[in-house]
């Protein structure tokens, strides 16, 4: 059965993530960095992560930028990539199904790595995704396979570190993965 | 009385020292033509998106100024764009508005609302620095160091005629992942590219 992730456990992940590719960035390249935080996460606010979001808003090493649309959060992320940024976004999977044309053209066609944190609002705790009886639930897996994007469940506590293996994974592969938030954070 | 883009396209080559470029549609054929393999992005595949591109790179790089060439029809399909980047008020953000009226690169119909839309204000409401409207090119000339050092974001309606090329009519250019590479390269100079 899945359980529900401490927002504190998300956020230790993803700053451990964003340190760690910080200081990669700084073996790679002459550049200077521009910014003392961790990073970025730019979100489009997903019901099933609002606890930590609500928590990344006290949080100083970790910038968040609240985006109109996914659409948007895509090509904000692309401009931070070339830039050298860290960044992550999080989002429900309504937002993916309505950004699909951008994670085409953005991170697939132009090979730019993007890392999401994909709400499964509504997923059933007692059902396989694949067979919820909610549409928005179970779709989201089969259009990431349709889009080759790498994916993994975070069903628990346990699974947070796929946080830090997918980021890194888009990054190697220049490209976007995501990890699905299975139940409401706490 | 409108300004040809291609003409507004090199008064901004002339001034834009090492700012970096997002142009997008229309824009795209001129620049690419003005401004081979400089400090460019150019937002192809996802109309709409540049403006966002544009942000992302002035949040990243704060030392540099950022110059966005969007279009009406583009601003549009994304114009929650301008609240966001209003939002993340970068100082260093420039948005060039090239304003035809028309979605010129499909056929040039008219955009929703025609010229009728009045983005300045839509900006200002959203909570840009600043924005105005310029349709003579002695006074693009004029203000261009202004629009180049200005706290932003600020928001430039330019009224143009309509582009001798579109990304329909003059193909190729260099393709979207390689710029995304060549641009983040000379960016952030990776070791083995610096020695």
């Amino acid at each position: 059965m899945p359980e529900s992730i401490p927002s504190s456990l998300v956020i230790d992940e993803l700053k451990n993530t964003f340190r760690e590719a910080r200081a990669a960035h700084a073996a790679e390249v002459e550049e200077p960095p521009q910014h003392d935080h961790l990073g970025w996460v730019l979100s489009v606010p997903d019901t099933h992560q609002k606890t930590v979001l609500a928590a990344l808003d006290k949080e100083q090493t970790i910038r968040v930028l609240t985006c109109s649309t996914e659409d948007e959060a895509n090509a904000i992320a692309a401009g931070l990539w070339i830039g050298g940024e860290p960044v992550a976004l999080m989002i429900q999977h309504a937002g993916l199904y309505a950004s699909v044309n951008t994670l085409r053209g953005v991170a697939i066609d132009g090979r730019v790595p993007i890392f999401y944190m994909i709400g499964l609002l509504q997923r059933e705790k007692d059902k396989d995704p694949l067979e919820s009886r909610h549409s928005m639930v179970r779709y989201c897996e089969p259009l990431l396979d349709l889009f080759g994007v790498p994916h993994a469940r975070l069903e628990g506590p346990d699974d947070v570190h796929r946080i830090g293996e997918y980021y890194r994974l888009s990054r190697q592969r220049k490209g976007p993965t995501a990890v699905l938030v299975g139940l409401e954070t706490i | 009385m409108a300004m040809r883009p291609e003409d507004v396209l090199k008064t901004i080559a002339e001034a834009r020292g090492t700012a970096i470029c997002v142009p997008t549609m229309t824009t795209a054929p001129a620049w690419r033509g003005l401004a081979p393999g400089d400090l460019s992005v150019t937002c192809t595949g996802f109309m709409g998106g540049a403006s966002s591109i544009g942000l992302g790179l002035a949040l990243a790089r704060p030392d540099r100024r950022v110059i966005v060439f969007d279009g009406d029809g583009s601003l549009l399909m994304q114009l929650g764009s301008l609240a966001t980047i209003a939002g993340a008020a970068p100082r260093n953000l420039t948005h060039l508005l090239f304003k035809n009226g028309v979605y010129h690169t499909s056929g040039a119909q008219n955009i929703p609302g025609g010229d009728g839309v009045d983005f300045v204000l839509m900006a200002k409401a959203a909570g840009y620095r600043g924005g105005f409207v310029i349709d003579e090119l002695d006074e693009l000339k004029r203000r261009m160091p202004a629009i180049l050092t200005e706290a932003g974001p600020l928001l430039v309606e330019l009224r143009t005629t309509l582009a001798a090329e579109t990304p329909m009519t003059a193909r190729g250019g260099v393709p979207f992942p390689q710029q995304v590479a060549d641009l983040r390269t000379k960016l952030l100079r990776p070791r083995a590219a610096a020695r």
